[in-house]
């Protein structure tokens, strides 16, 4: 589904991504994680193309989307992305901010994206906030309104930055509730997270990052109980 | 005590009544109405493509030449009293126009242009990255992001300012007598010439007043209506 190829990005020649090649199959759930600084933000970003990439391509469903003639709005559409700091529209209202992609987008009229709206925040018990703004609810609240946010766009894969990195400790759990039912659906994910538990208990594939490359990967219950690279062993260490 | 006020009352009848004289403030009211209100309607526009431009050419090279074309226009703008642009504006760029009103409306639109783009540049600014990412990531272009996202949160933060900007291009609109237009404070200065007496300048500044009064009234509203996503 996703195909990356040699993919390379620096900021002001500054290299923070030295050739990364990957690919990721449809179903998979892959988490990465690795210290701050080693790139795996940017190489999430690189996927939807939120960070241009310096060097390599990356495929995404048959279609280079590093292409400069590529659409990649209408590829976006297919990649939902959720925040760290969530990034809900703050001037809209909790359906309108489910809403506003999938009608200005044409994909469907507002009677049908108002009724998908409807069904997404009953599944994750918050219809009674439809028409509450942002800045009304918590962070828990707000992350779960991003997540289902871009899956009213019907995504094939689903990037996760961060998802609960800007929660307080009891958001945290509500939030990978939701992503593991997505995960248990079926959906396509990439999750960068610290969150080692998620990592064990959703993940298909872990990919570690240090210094722009992956050092190791493997299954979750492999690479947690015996990792083979030294670097991973020494972070694993420290934050289990 | 009662000399004095039947003093005002003469002078007050002469300033409004003698002669129908409250018709030339009507008419020239009308005329300050109508500069002020196309000259804002121009400066919005020229301030928000301005605005926009000098944001997006921030991340786009190619925007490069547009950016110095704004650079230069709000120098010259911001760089000379607005007199001297309707003076010039007057007698050496629209030779031929008689009608100083027109003049009037594309002096003060330019003018005003210059500086709602700055105001909106700060609001757009004001919006954390964060919006814009999240408006891409569900696929909208950057025109629909930057219209549908950022600039209504924009226009929220830039009020109090940008109504600054539409209260003083109203009061400013009053030295367009200087290009022979017959605005407020020209018909105003006028009356106050041939009658002798003081009254018609106090009869435009209390019409300013409550013109101005008016527009803060309206920026409240918008703002209470704009703010409903506001936790305050």
């Amino acid at each position: 589904m996703i195909d990356v190829k040699n993919l390379q990005k620096s900021f002001h020649g500054n290299l923070v991504l030295k050739g990364i090649t990957e690919t990721i199959e449809k179903g998979e759930k892959v988490v990465v994680i690795g210290p701050s600084g080693s790139g795996k933000s940017t190489f999430l970003r690189c996927l939807n193309l939120l960070e241009v990439p310096t060097g390599g391509e990356i495929w995404f469903e048959g279609v280079n989307i590093t292409d400069k003639k590529c659409n990649i709005n209408q590829l976006r559409q297919k990649m939902g992305m959720v925040f760290q700091s969530f990034n809900l529209f703050g001037h809209l209202s909790v359906q309108e901010n489910i809403t506003l992609a999938p009608v200005r987008l044409r994909l469907m009229t507002q009677e049908q994206a108002d009724a998908k709206a409807k069904q997404l925040l009953e599944r994750i018990g918050l219809v009674d906030k439809a028409s509450s703004y942002p800045s009304q609810l918590s962070g828990g609240q707000q992350q779960r309104i991003a997540i289902v946010r871009a899956l009213a766009m019907n995504p094939d894969v689903m990037l996760f930055d961060e998802p609960t990195s800007a929660l307080d400790p009891e958001m945290v759990g509500e939030v990978l509730e939701l992503m593991k039912q997505l995960a248990a659906e079926g959906m396509t994910m990439v999750v960068v997270t610290h969150e080692m538990g998620f990592a064990r208990e959703v993940a298909t594939r872990v990919l570690f990052m240090d210094g722009g490359q992956i050092l190791e990967q493997n299954t979750p219950k492999e690479f947690f109980s015996s990792p083979k690279n030294p670097r991973l062993q020494d972070f694993l260490s420290k934050v289990l | 005590m009662a000399a004095f006020l039947q003093q005002h009352y003469n002078n007050l009848y002469i300033a409004l009544l003698a002669e129908d004289r409250w018709k030339q403030y009507v008419e020239g009211l009308g005329r300050t109405l109508l500069i002020a209100a196309c000259a804002t309607l121009i400066g919005i526009l020229i301030g928000m493509i301005i605005a926009v431009v000098k944001v997006s050419a921030a991340g786009n090279r190619k925007l490069r030449f547009l950016e110095i074309l704004c650079d230069l226009y709000l120098t010259v703008i911001r760089g000379t009293p607005v007199v001297v642009q309707l003076l010039i504006l007057y007698t050496a760029v629209f030779t031929s126009m008689t009608n100083g009103t027109p003049v009037a409306i594309i002096g003060f639109g330019l003018n005003s242009g210059a500086y709602v783009a700055e105001i909106f540049r700060s609001g757009i600014m004001s919006i954390p990255h964060g919006q814009t990412e999240a408006g891409r990531s569900l696929g909208l272009t950057s025109w629909m992001t930057m219209r549908l996202i950022v600039l209504p949160q924009a226009v929220k933060n830039i009020l109090p300012a940008l109504f600054n900007e539409f209260i003083t291009l109203l009061k400013e609109t009053s030295v367009a007598g200087m290009i022979a237009v017959r605005d407020l404070t020209k018909v105003a200065d006028g009356i106050k010439g041939r009658a002798f007496i003081s009254e018609p300048l106090f009869v435009a500044a209390l019409i300013y007043l409550v013109l101005v009064i008016a527009m803060t009234q309206v920026q409240k509203r918008l703002e209470r209506r704009l703010g409903k996503g506001d936790r305050r």
